[in-house]
């Protein structure tokens, strides 16, 4: 029974529950970081951090937060983690820091890790809202890379800064662009909800 | 709900965001401080290097490399950096910042000792587009000014061939314009550095 729940718990995220594909959120990161993978690979280890960290935080603290101030708090302890991962990639990983600038710091308004407190981890115990939080992180991240493997490589035809196609290959500058972000996710939602979840074939 | 006493109310939720406040500000002022140094000795590193770089020493990029070459070879004045070559001639590099298409761009600018020859450029700090204008870091774009005097007018990008014509960035023109502007600035006012006697 428990051990089902966590499985559910898990599963769900990364497929039919899916925070960016299925439920649309955390849109303006994923526009914003996938035009190289390796920066967008950071900004969802991030994402994972904050969302598995924050939920598992809140979820202890849920019996004693007065609920008129909840989301004051929630807000403050994802904020904690955010700048955590911000001072550990400008001390330990600086080229990468320059390189997100304002990016980490806009983890704080990514609407998966609020909305993932909000609905899951008030409710829940902290060992399971931190699979939550976690999932729902992996479940951001794998979309993202798919995209930004994408982009990068038709942008600029490398793919985690080496060079992969020849001289042959001219660079498409708009997928690197906003607009391409556009394309390559709304493609992405189209082939998986067509495809894959078969939304509007129901028998 | 309605019989919430005024504690409850009122005072209860003040002291628990307080508390939550406190914990927060400790956790990550410690977590600041501790990693202080380390912040520190990075944005050394990137300035030397850049100095460095404009100046077109050679390096393997290791931060200890960076730091002895840098205490060795350079010796800086009013912001202006001085740096000894191998063959005893002097290079002169100096910092310019000018605006970008989202933030400053800062750049330093190394000359030969003529002080009209370019000897090298190199980033500081920049927050143009990743992938399109954050392009100005890569090796290629500032490698095209080393032995040039400049000033410079833009090309579409692969088709630079006279002296004074640079490759622009293909999707980042307002970039390449204002990386531009920084480099005939400083050249236009290159008479001005000081050889320090």
């Amino acid at each position: 029974m428990a051990a089902s729940k966590l499985k559910k718990t898990f599963l769900a995220p990364l497929g039919k529950d899916n925070p960016v594909f299925v439920q649309i959120l955390g849109i303006c990161s994923t526009l914003a970081v996938t035009n190289k993978l390796e920066n967008t690979m950071v900004m969802t280890l991030g994402v994972m951090f904050t969302t598995a960290l924050s939920s598992w935080t809140l979820s202890v603290m849920r019996k004693w937060i007065p609920s008129r101030i909840r989301m004051m708090v929630e807000t403050m302890i994802i904020a904690t983690y955010v700048i955590i991962v911000d001072i550990a990639l400008k001390a330990y990983y600086p080229e990468m820091w320059k390189q997100l600038g304002p990016y980490v710091g806009l983890i704080i308004t990514n609407c998966i890790v609020m909305g993932r407190i909000e609905a899951f981890a008030l409710q829940n115990k902290p060992m399971l809202s931190l699979v939550d939080g976690l999932a729902s992180g992996m479940g951001y991240a794998y979309v993202l890379l798919i995209i930004a493997f994408f982009r990068e490589l038709l942008g600029t035809g490398s793919l985690w800064g080496y060079q992969i196609l020849g001289s042959w290959w001219t660079n498409w500058s708009i997928m690197i662009m906003p607009p391409g972000g556009f394309f390559m996710l709304a493609i992405f939602i189209w082939i998986v909800r067509e495809a894959i979840l078969k939304e509007g074939h129901h028998e | 709900m309605k019989n919430q006493s005024f504690y409850a109310k009122r005072i209860q939720p003040l002291v628990f965001m307080a508390a939550v406040t406190i914990v927060c500000i400790l956790l990550t002022a410690a977590l600041h401080l501790s990693t202080l140094d380390l912040v520190k000795a990075n944005e050394q590193f990137f300035l030397r290097r850049s100095v460095l770089d404009a100046a077109a020493i050679t390096h393997d990029g290791q931060p200890m490399a960076v730091s002895a070459l840098y205490e060795d070879l350079v010796s800086e004045q009013d912001g202006q950096y001085s740096v000894r070559t191998a063959d005893g001639k002097r290079r002169y590099v100096v910092e310019s910042t000018g605006p970008g298409l989202w933030g400053p761009i800062t750049i330093m600018i190394g000359f030969e000792e003529n002080l009209q020859t370019l000897a090298g450029v190199a980033i500081v700090s920049q927050n143009e587009t990743p992938g399109l204008g954050a392009r100005i870091e890569e090796p290629w774009f500032t490698a095209q000014f080393a032995g040039k005097n400049g000033p410079f007018r833009l090309v579409e990008e692969g088709t630079a061939s006279a002296p004074d014509e640079i490759d622009a960035i293909t999707g980042a023109t307002r970039t390449s314009e204002s990386f531009r502007n920084i480099m005939n600035r400083v050249i236009a006012e290159s008479g001005n550095i000081s050889r320090g006697q």
